[in-house]
């Protein structure tokens, strides 16, 4: 039952396993599914594990069941159903290039980024001319695009349940605000800032360490001689360099900052300092940098075990970053090339990324992104690169 | 498959008192309990993920075992453990009950533990699970899914006498591991919305003026729409403000109506929030 239905969801980029649809069944033998409102609430609960993906499996349930038109595909959300299907392809190539009629090996000798610019096109292909659903996700028109969806009308035996019906719930999209991935949320960021901290032991010796206590013990012939140890706590120190300047940076200074703040009980002590395009001599610790100077130079008198985290968009005139007086401003005209400057924060600090907030598909654009990304470890500033970064900056070496 | 009346063989789920259930959420729990799944419950603070399995545990008369996951959390302390320091003492000065030669005298059980060991089934809550690392996450359903761990230090198969009904809370905005999703069934809690909250008010407070109500209502979904503020005040502390407005004697609610919010401290906790707040109530004064 509802097989078609399984692959739409999966075709949209909603990651369904078999096993949660045989869970689907198995619910459905337990008697307790008696409307369709029922079933679209016992679907949703096994198949669909998480909010984000709420709103698409409101609207294929919607269009599946009542046949209702599918909403045009936002390049937004064909760039989400590249990314799951890149994914897919990733975990199983063979299947999915079974399932999707394409040559494996022709697939293999493209890059993901490739992949996902073949996907979107293969995607958007489909959406613009629907031949029955054979030109990409071929499970034999079952796509949900148009009104070929199987519309098994007798379902609702059950009465409507409660006043409202499945199909209106789905098609109200109420979780439209939980569906896409938006700008990180200050929550987000500290989620994803947990992982980063190191524990030292300190404060008041208040933990009994077992396995010394009892060779302690042992030692004393028997005279119990109990020991002591310092409880772990998190000493991680954090440089924050944030590119202020330049207006595509804007919109993410203040996200940046405020949730180093919000982390900063976790950490010891996170500095923050500010900069324009790139770093010369001196980083400020005043946003207008212009109060409170420091000089690059002073850095390696500092904790070597400090993580640096850069935020900046990396994007400026190659002369900028290359060239010896290459500052934008006049006063920093006598300094090194900054990308000098840069290597020397990379060397003097072994835990150093560099978090863009632009997204990852723009980077090969710029070539300053390219030479940067040469010297420190780049990560986009979403919650995945976050993550990502935040397990570099935790590496042991 | 036998489909014959099972559904009635198994206790329904049907709200308590104070905990208003919408019946998506019933349906949900009902289902993850026919299948004998863990529910997964996602969704904002102050959404009553946590009062759930309280009122399940009321509803069907269980004793509710709460495990709240803390981030420096081992697993095992959540199952069981070996009390090493009194089987210690008492190997020295041996003046308890207790047979030192025996492990399993100085074996406690944990949260878990105590879910599996009970005579009755069980409510098992599992609160805010984002706290605790992947691993200690996946093990942990790993055991929740065969109902039976060991206990190495007396090689000791513990099985579950009765398989408890296992919620599972998440705040986090992240997802969780793909084989832990895989194996609960999942529900988000959205907020909600102003009649689910009127039904709320109205279990919580059942004297209380609907007049009162619906403005105290309308005042609290004022104050989450004000842009910027960091952490938007919750049902809870609706609650706790309506609590508040109710043991002051001077409280009239003409006043609220014209704009004059007294307490503000019960909703924002935030310095700033709270500044922003009382900027907003200044304005609509005037």
């Amino acid at each position: 039952m509802f097989i078609n239905f399984f692959y739409s969801l999966r075709d949209h980029g909603i990651p369904v396993s078999p096993t949660s649809f045989l869970r689907l069944h198995k619910a459905l033998n337990t008697g307790q599914v008696l409307s369709l409102k029922d079933l679209y609430t016992v679907a949703r609960s096994t198949l669909v594990k998480s909010e984000r993906y709420f709103d698409s499996y409101d609207q294929i349930f919607a269009h599946y069941f009542e046949g209702a038109e599918m909403p045009p595909i936002t390049d937004l959300e064909l760039d989400e159903i590249a990314r799951a299907l890149l994914e897919e392809w990733l975990k199983n190539p063979a299947q999915m290039a079974d399932a999707l009629g394409i040559d494996e090996s022709t697939l293999r000798q493209y890059t993901p980024e490739e992949l996902i610019q073949y996907f979107l096109d293969r995607l958007k292909e489909q959406t613009k001319e629907h031949h029955g659903g054979n030109r990409w996700i071929g499970t034999g028109g079952t796509s949900p695009v148009g009104h070929s969806g199987v519309h098994p009308g007798g379902m609702r035996v059950g009465g409507s349940g409660g006043g409202m019906s499945a199909i209106k719930v789905a098609l109200e999209r109420r979780y439209r605000d939980y569906s896409h991935q938006g700008p990180l949320t200050q929550s987000q960021m500290g989620e994803a800032l947990k992982k980063l901290r190191r524990m030292v032991p300190s404060g008041p010796r208040d933990v009994v360490n077992i396995d010394k206590t009892i060779y302690e013990t042992m030692k004393n012939a028997g005279e119990i001689e109990i020991v002591f140890d310092k409880r772990l706590k998190d000493r991680l120190k954090v440089i924050l360099m944030i590119d202020n300047g330049g207006w595509s940076m804007d919109p993410y200074v203040h996200i940046v900052q405020v949730l180093f703040d919000y982390a900063r009980d976790q950490f010891k002590d996170v500095k923050t300092y500010f900069f324009h395009n790139t770093i010369y001599e001196k980083v400020w610790e005043d946003p207008t940098r212009y109060k409170k100077p420091e000089k690059i130079i002073t850095f390696p008198s500092r904790d070597l075990e400090t993580r640096l985290v850069i935020v900046g968009d990396a994007s400026m005139a190659p002369y900028e970053l290359m060239y010896e007086s290459g500052s934008i401003y006049f006063e920093e005209r006598k300094s090194k090339a900054s990308i000098e400057n840069l290597k020397f924060l990379a060397k003097t600090f072994r835990h150093a990324v560099w978090l863009n907030p632009r997204p990852r598909n723009q980077w090969s654009h710029t070539w300053t992104i390219d030479a940067i990304q040469e010297v420190f470890p780049m990560y986009e500033l979403t919650l995945d690169g976050l993550d990502k970064a935040v397990n570099y900056l935790m590496l042991r070496n | 498959m036998d489909t014959t009346d099972r559904g009635n063989s198994f206790q329904k789920f049907q709200g308590a008192s104070k905990y208003v259930l919408d019946e998506e959420l019933a349906k949900i729990v009902n289902v993850s309990m026919a299948l004998e799944m863990p529910l997964l419950l996602k969704g904002e603070p102050g959404t009553g993920k946590t009062m759930l399995a309280h009122a399940i545990a009321e509803n069907l008369s269980m004793p509710l075992i709460v495990l709240n996951v803390k981030s420096s959390m081992k697993l095992v302390e959540a199952l069981y453990q070996y009390d090493t320091l009194t089987r210690l003492n008492d190997s020295r000065f041996g003046d308890s009950t207790r047979d030192v030669s025996n492990i399993e005298d100085y074996i406690k059980m944990g949260k878990i533990g105590q879910a599996f060991v009970s005579d009755r089934r069980t409510v098992l809550l599992i609160d805010e699970i984002d706290k605790a690392d992947t691993d200690f996450q996946d093990d942990m359903l790993d055991i929740l899914d065969q109902m039976e761990f060991d206990i190495i230090e007396i090689d000791k198969t513990m099985k579950a006498k009765n398989r408890p009904v296992i919620i599972i809370t998440s705040n986090a905005k992240k997802d969780l591991s793909d084989p832990f999703l895989g194996r609960c069934n999942f529900h988000h809690i959205a907020f909600p919305d102003t009649d689910m909250m009127k039904r709320i008010i109205a279990v919580h407070f059942p004297n209380l003026d609907r007049d009162v109500a619906d403005t105290c209502i309308e005042a609290f979904y004022r104050f989450r729409r004000i842009d910027g503020i960091e952490k938007k005040p919750a049902t809870r502390e609706l609650i706790n403000w309506i609590r508040a407005l109710k043991a002051d004697p001077d409280f009239d609610v003409s006043a609220l109506k014209r704009g004059d919010v007294p307490y503000l401290g019960v909703f924002f906790k935030k310095s700033t929030d709270l500044a922003m707040a009382g900027k907003m109530v200044a304005r609509s004064r005037n």
